[in-house]
């Protein structure tokens, strides 16, 4: 396990002032907010800031770290000490409430949850465990059919000692038919174990929809541009277009434009009232780089009379 | 891992949270999820308190709006600007796409 450290982390001194570790702790904030942040590993960044800020910002915590932390550089193997057992914590360590300023203790390092984990406050103390929550990316298609998806999680494991290890552990999750963005699937028992006997608590999926240039979604709606050439959106016909659910035939009706919308009703995302697929027609140009494709060209221009700047 | 291992969750949504169910995932006591209700920056469904049922989207924003009021010391209101603005730029960014 790394010694991490806090103050370098925040970028402050060892004598920095409650003041100083709140602009530290906010500019630092603001920086890698992982809602708005496009810094590389800003979701590391900000779990290092968070767990920084919740032993500096604890009076109580920063003097045990200040104790244990003597002499040890970043990066270098921390051992905890003999003596840094629940006997310490007694002495006066132990902190009262809910004593993780709401944060999600899974996505704390290892070297924090040795020190300062839930496995240093069990005596007397019974609460359930906190919820995590985590997101998940999923193929549009998946939405249409149901999936099943694998996720790793890391998690803390408290031994009979009340020693802390960060492990893996994956999960396999069933991805319900008409899952919609944004939508979260609760997982109960799956979230941080109690403490003293309280339950575990619950883990929400948060659903996210992989990229796909293809489609846009806009809540069960689907909107997806359709190739076709000048002479289907001209003349009309039955084409095979592809769709999130697969192919279908759909018929163009003859002068169509670029840009004129086709709704395909109930082929949306699944639900009660499923929406609705729109196809933008795209009416792509066969290009001009032969001699047939030019006269052909050619004859159109004379033979149409067709400004469309008029 | 076998089929038998698949974990068949609940859709928030199809099923709503409760009051206190909302605070627990937002890792807040019921009384501040209530106080934000009484604001009128979070929940929108019910007229009474006791039946508030909450959605993916309450979830959501009531997590964005606890971690900018606990990081930044912003009062509910700014926080819940600050959220309004983060949805807004989200959906143009969608349409965008």
């Amino acid at each position: 396990m790394e010694f991490k450290d806090y103050y370098q982390i925040l970028g402050v001194a060892k004598t920095a002032t409650a003041d100083d570790i709140k602009k530290a702790y906010r500019k630092l904030a603001r920086k890698y907010h992982p809602d708005v942040s496009k810094e590389a590993d800003a979701e590391k960044h900000m779990r290092d800031i968070n767990e920084a800020r919740d032993v500096l910002s604890d009076p109580e915590k920063r003097a045990a770290y200040d104790q244990v932390g003597q002499g040890y550089r970043p990066g270098q193997e921390f051992h905890p000490p003999p003596n840094w057992d629940r006997d310490n914590w007694d002495a006066g360590y132990e902190y009262s409430g809910r004593g993780f300023s709401g944060a999600d203790t899974a996505d704390f390092s290892d070297f924090f949850a040795n020190l300062f984990g839930q496995g240093r406050r069990t005596s007397g103390f019974r609460e359930r465990g906190s919820d995590r929550h985590a997101k998940i990316q999923i193929d549009l298609a998946d939405t249409y059919q149901g999936a099943t998806k694998t996720i790793t999680l890391q998690t803390h494991h408290v031994d009979e000692r009340g020693r802390t290890s960060l492990n893996e552990h994956s999960l396999k999750v069933h991805i319900p038919k008409g899952v919609k963005e944004g939508q979260h699937i609760r997982l109960s028992g799956k979230g941080n174990p109690g403490v003293g006997g309280g339950g575990t608590g619950d883990l929400y999926l948060e659903i996210h929809f992989k990229p796909d240039p293809r489609y846009r979604v806009d809540g069960t709606d689907v909107y997806a541009s359709l190739p076709v050439t000048p002479w289907e959106a001209a003349l009309g016909g039955v084409i095979e277009a592809p769709t999130p659910s697969g192919t279908v035939k759909l018929t163009i009706p003859p002068n169509s434009q670029a840009g004129r919308k086709l709704r395909l009703k109930g082929r949306g995302i699944p639900a009660d009232e499923p929406g609705d697929l729109y196809m933008e027609l795209a009416v792509v140009l066969p290009s001009a780089d032969t001699r047939k494709a030019q006269q052909l060209y050619e004859t159109m221009a004379k033979e149409l009379n067709f400004n469309p700047r008029k | 891992m076998s089929n038998s291992d698949t974990l068949h969750g609940t859709l928030i949504d199809e099923m709503t949270l409760t009051c206190e169910e909302l605070a627990h995932a937002c890792c807040v006591e019921p009384q501040w999820v209530i106080e934000h209700i009484e604001t009128g920056v979070l929940g929108r469904s019910a007229r009474y308190i006791e039946s508030y049922r909450f959605t993916s989207y309450d979830l959501k924003r009531a997590r964005r709006m606890y971690q900018l009021e606990r990081d930044f010391d912003a009062v509910p209101e700014l926080a819940a600007i600050v959220v309004d603005l983060m949805e807004e730029v989200e959906q143009l960014r969608k349409k965008q796409d």
